[in-house]
């Protein structure tokens, strides 16, 4: 039986026992290369629920201030490996209730960077294919046929996954995945070595010019699983005023700087902003970073155990910063 | 998101980017320090009443505890054009409030590394603590501390 399979037993069986109210998973989207959410309420309809490496979205989302509608619904979710580490993080700090929720983990395998690939083709892509595992077929509108390696197509954050069997769940879609030996291999921020390597003047050169597009769309604070004060957001504040209305380097990179500090020590770079960023602001080299930095002064990882508080919300009378 | 850097490092690079100091404008340096009441205030009042010369370019923001001072002030800060920015606050175990200082210091410790990975050099940010009574010692860290920022001269901020 294949992951979705088991998916869609889980989120039929959960509905027929009237245990979830609704059941939110995968589906396909208006074309075989895109995957979106998908809220099912009927049993019968379980059947469109997809699994495939295209599955990027963090669904952890969509319950982080209890919603949709009625606030008492009892929802079920599909997280893969780094997704349940957000809700972790809200379960950590109380922000969501465990007894309303039934959560299927997907053991995970890495997910395709489509933006990466869609860079690889001139024509649109209109198919992506998995004919086995660890491979991907693209077809083209072109008519062009490519078979390529999973591992060269994978979000950047994959490639060093230290969590792809989700850490909280109430069923599991089929049998784990392989997990690195944690003890040994200690996370891996190589992606931002280049970056780190570069002067001050040139950072700040870089900065200016990645931060120059933001739109200030909101996606990906809307989209964060994690930021959750919604219409109490400093961003939108005007009285008082921490981030100027102005759109501009700054002012965009000060914006970014809120939602990063805001997040620290619940955000686990599961990558959905980067994703959801319509201007492909490379939001990971500030989350990245972070994370990086906590690890350093804390060994902590955020949203790895239930009973853990974030190193934010704590203190230790024995912590060594300043002079 | 290594690609995209890269792209847009390479870019950077060829455009040239001006240090600081070249064509940066020759005024006095504006440094903002964000103090907590109880200590670092008392203690920059203490220098006061004691005549210890302190330089002149630095602005002092009031706050209730060293636990109300968040990072992002910092960042607002160099946002506005300071040209450093210097956070003072109670020794531990000294906060009027018990904790707000083991909160602090967290943060802060995180906001200086982040700060300069955005490329603001580590002379024109620095957190501290000053008690109510150590006059000398504020006259030692803000005399040191401008006449850091001083040397790399007045911020041509391109990114906050
Ligand atoms: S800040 Fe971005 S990477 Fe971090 S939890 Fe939020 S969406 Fe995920
Ligand atoms: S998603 Fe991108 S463009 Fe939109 S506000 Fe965030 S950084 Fe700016």
């Amino acid at each position: 039986m294949s992951r979705q399979d088991h998916i869609r037993e889980f989120a039929a069986n959960a509905l027929t026992e009237k245990r979830v109210d609704y059941f939110i998973g995968w589906k396909q989207g208006y074309n075989s290369s895109e995957m979106i959410p998908a809220f099912v309420t009927d049993p019968a309809e379980a059947d469109q629920l997809v699994w495939n490496p295209l599955c990027h979205h963090n669904l952890v989302t969509f319950i982080k201030r209890n919603m949709p509608e009625p606030a008492d619904a009892k929802v079920g979710l599909c997280v893969k490996g780094c997704d349940s580490r957000t809700l972790v993080a809200l379960l950590q700090e109380g922000l969501v209730d465990k007894d309303r929720l039934y959560v299927v983990g997907v053991p995970c395998d890495g997910i395709v960077d489509r933006r990466k690939l869609e860079k690889m083709f001139s024509s649109e892509i209109t198919e992506i294919e998995f004919p086995e595992r660890g491979k991907v077929k693209v077809t083209t509108r072109a008519g062009e046929t490519k078979e390529l390696d999973q591992k060269d197509v994978e979000l950047i954050g994959c490639a060093h996954c230290r969590y792809p069997n989700p850490l909280y769940s109430d069923n599991t879609a089929g049998p784990l995945e392989k997990e690195p030996d944690r003890e040994e291999t200690k996370p891996d921020w190589s992606a931002l070595e280049q970056y780190e390597s570069l002067s001050d003047d040139v950072k700040q050169a870089l900065l200016e010019k990645i931060y120059a597009t933001c739109i200030r769309c909101f996606a990906c604070i809307h989209v964060c699983p994690v930021c959750v004060c919604w219409d109490k957001c400093v961003n939108r504040s005007r009285q008082p005023e921490l981030v100027s209305q102005k759109v501009g380097p700054k002012e965009n990179l000060l914006f970014q700087m809120v939602h990063m500090f805001h997040v620290a020590g619940r955000c686990p770079s599961c990558g959905a902003c980067d994703r959801a960023c319509p201007v492909e602001i490379p939001l990971g080299l500030l989350h990245a970073k972070m994370n990086k930095e906590i690890y350093d002064m804390f060994g902590f990882e955020p949203g790895v155990k239930l009973d853990e508080k974030p190193v934010f919300q704590v203190f230790d009378l024995k912590d060594q910063f300043g002079d | 998101m290594a690609e995209a850097t890269n792209n847009q490092a390479s870019g950077a690079a060829t455009t040239g980017a001006a240090p600081g100091g070249a064509g940066a404008p020759d005024r006095p340096v504006k440094v903002v320090g964000i103090v907590c009441n109880w200590c670092s205030y008392a203690g920059a009042d203490t220098a006061g009443v004691g005549r210890f010369k302190q330089p002149a370019n630095l602005r002092l923001i009031r706050v209730p505890c060293t636990g109300r001072i968040d990072p992002l002030f910092a960042l607002k800060a160099f946002e506005k054009g300071a040209d450093g920015v210097l956070i003072s606050g109670c020794h531990p175990g000294d906060c009027h409030y018990s904790e707000g200082n083991y909160y602090a210091r967290r943060k802060f410790e995180l906001a200086e590394r982040m700060i300069h990975h955005l490329g603001i050099p580590p002379e024109r940010f620095k957190w501290t603590w000053v008690s109510a009574s150590e006059g000398q010692r504020w006259q030692k860290v803000v005399t040191e501390f401008v006449a850091g920022v001083q040397k790399l001269g007045p911020r041509e901020g391109k990114a906050l």
